[in-house]
């Protein structure tokens, strides 16, 4: 019961969230239809290019929906200390997480979701060839960037810098995944190496392809780690000093 | 029945001694009062009550709980009304109440809650547009929801209008009678005075001064000031005074007595002592000489 009243509070407050909504729905959004549009309509190649923008932009919806917005939600929740008033209840410290996190994801996956079918009506992208493995990557992909984000948060000494602290994340899976055009291609080998090892690569190319066994044990480890994290640097008030 | 017990609390924040060595218990159905200045280590030590904190040394328990090891016991039978806890500020009252009721075992009812809180006619307001007492109005009802058996008040009244601290007086009374147990961190001394039945002052994270409010200020001289009449030596009364400006200050065990003997010596001499004030001691006079030492 408490867990799914702090599943339904996270909710509520995600779409409460005007200022967040803008920069957690509203331009993530825009990228990963607008852009297909745009490359359906001025490049020879067009559904192919809008193909590859819209598998790419999903990296982008993980990392901004997901990641930036669970950590910068968290942050502030730490540092108003209304993390600890939720401590000061019968919820335990998971419930609370676990219902940040489950909001925040079902919140990326419906998003995820409303995208694919967005461009495959405007843009004629073709829908995923494997619809199972489309919606559990987009889980899985969204459940490990809200855990991520959750447990960045321990590195972020206070909310006013949460944003900024969040925005090389995406800027590095938006580069990797072929988001921002081919800026991949233009760095050292080695650098699209270390672009393939990120989680957001991964569950774009498992949505986009249907292949599953590279990037779930690539997901499984990033979730591994970010459980490990929140487990041990996770703070639920701000530091005193 | 003991309901929470402190035996030789060390907790540290890095280098720094917060609370160091501090024991107390307090009974259901008491009011325990824990007083010192800012940063004595009052707000440490509730927090470490109410498992925000493990314990650097010693133990602490709750109900024959451990707060830290056995969080989620703890918490269902008790209400904690920290020093400072946000809320969600886009939320309404009203909402505020009905989440912090899935959060509750056995809830009292949102309309009661907003009753006891006296903010019935804010249920649809925003929390971010409420006032500071207001705000701790709503922390008042959220932490007393579930009709706690330990309730931790921190500071329970700063902000409020005297009105609604006459009312937060009156629910904590209450909730003492129906057999909580009440730890009380306060700066308004009255308040403690007025609501507790046993305290303790805490100076750089030790207690100073414990026990039952009644019998210790029992204990305490209480005083008779005036302002001293002009021309008059305080050598030529008939008690000692101490001056504060040109108020005499005369310390008595019994200050009605003391007061009479001044009386009849300045009648006797045709003289008046004006802003006479006699009183016995108060929980200020022994905050000041606590917290002085």
């Amino acid at each position: 019961m408490s867990l799914a009243a702090t599943y339904r509070l996270g909710l509520h407050l995600f779409w409460r969230d005007r200022a967040m909504l803008a920069g957690s729905v509203v331009t993530p959004v825009a990228i990963a239809v607008g852009i297909p549009l745009l490359m359906r309509n001025v490049r020879a190649d067009g559904i192919a290019a809008a193909t590859d923008s819209f598998y790419g932009s999903t990296a982008l919806l993980l990392s901004i929906t997901a990641f930036m917005n669970l950590a910068v939600v968290l942050t502030g929740r730490r540092d108003q200390l209304v993390l600890k008033r939720l401590r000061s209840t019968r919820l335990t410290d998971a419930q609370i997480l676990v219902g940040e996190i489950a909001s925040t994801v079902t919140a990326t996956l419906g998003l995820l979701l409303a995208c694919l079918l967005a461009v495959h009506a405007a843009a004629d992208v073709p829908l995923p060839p494997d619809p199972v493995a489309f919606a559990g990557f987009a889980f899985l992909g969204a459940l490990t960037m809200a855990v991520l984000g959750a447990a960045w948060t321990a590195a972020i000494p206070r909310a006013e810098l949460a944003a900024a602290m969040t925005v090389p994340v995406f800027l590095l899976c938006g580069v990797g995944a072929g988001a921002m055009g081919p800026i991949a291609a233009l760095l050292p080998s080695w650098a699209g190496v270390l672009f393939d090892l990120l989680p957001t690569t991964a569950a774009a190319r498992a949505m986009r392809t249907g292949e599953v066994a590279g990037p779930l044990v690539n997901l499984a480890l990033w979730l591994a780690a970010g459980l490990g994290a929140l487990r041990l640097w996770f703070r639920w008030e701000p530091r005193r000093s | 029945m003991t309901a929470i017990r402190v035996s030789g609390l060390v907790s540290r924040y890095g280098g720094f001694t917060a609370v160091d060595g501090v024991s107390f218990e307090a009974a259901r159905g008491e009011v325990f009062a824990l007083l010192g200045r800012n940063g004595a280590g009052k707000s440490t030590t509730v927090e470490v009550l109410a498992g925000f904190r493990r314990p650097d040394e010693g133990t602490v328990r709750v109900l024959g709980l451990d707060p830290a090891g056995e969080r989620a016991e703890v918490r269902r039978r008790t209400g904690v009304m920290a020093q400072e806890a946000g809320f969600f500020p886009d939320l309404t009252v009203a909402r505020t109440i009905d989440t912090w009721r899935d959060f509750t075992a056995a809830p009292r009812p949102r309309a009661e809650a907003l009753e006891l809180a006296g903010l019935t006619a804010k249920a649809g307001t925003r929390v971010r547009q409420l006032s500071g007492g207001e705000k701790r109005r709503l922390d008042l009802a959220l932490a007393t929801l579930g009709r706690p058996e330990v309730l931790f008040l921190d500071e329970p009244t700063t902000g409020m209008d005297p009105q609604a601290r006459r009312a937060t007086w009156e629910l904590v009374r209450e909730l003492a009678r129906a057999g909580a147990a009440i730890l009380l961190t306060t700066h308004y001394l009255e308040e403690a005075q007025r609501l507790a039945d046993t305290m303790a002052i805490m100076d750089a994270g030790r207690i100073v001064t414990a026990g039952g409010i009644t019998q210790t200020l029992a204990g305490l001289r209480g005083r008779v000031a005036f302002r001293l009449p002009a021309g008059v030596d305080p050598a030529e009364l008939p008690l000692p005074v101490a001056l504060d400006g040109d108020t005499a200050v005369c310390a008595a065990d019994d200050p009605d007595l003391a007061a009479q003997r001044l009386l009849g010596w300045a009648a006797e001499r045709g003289l008046r002592l004006t802003g006479l004030e006699v009183r016995t001691a108060t929980l200020e006079d022994l905050f000041l000489d606590g917290s002085a030492r």
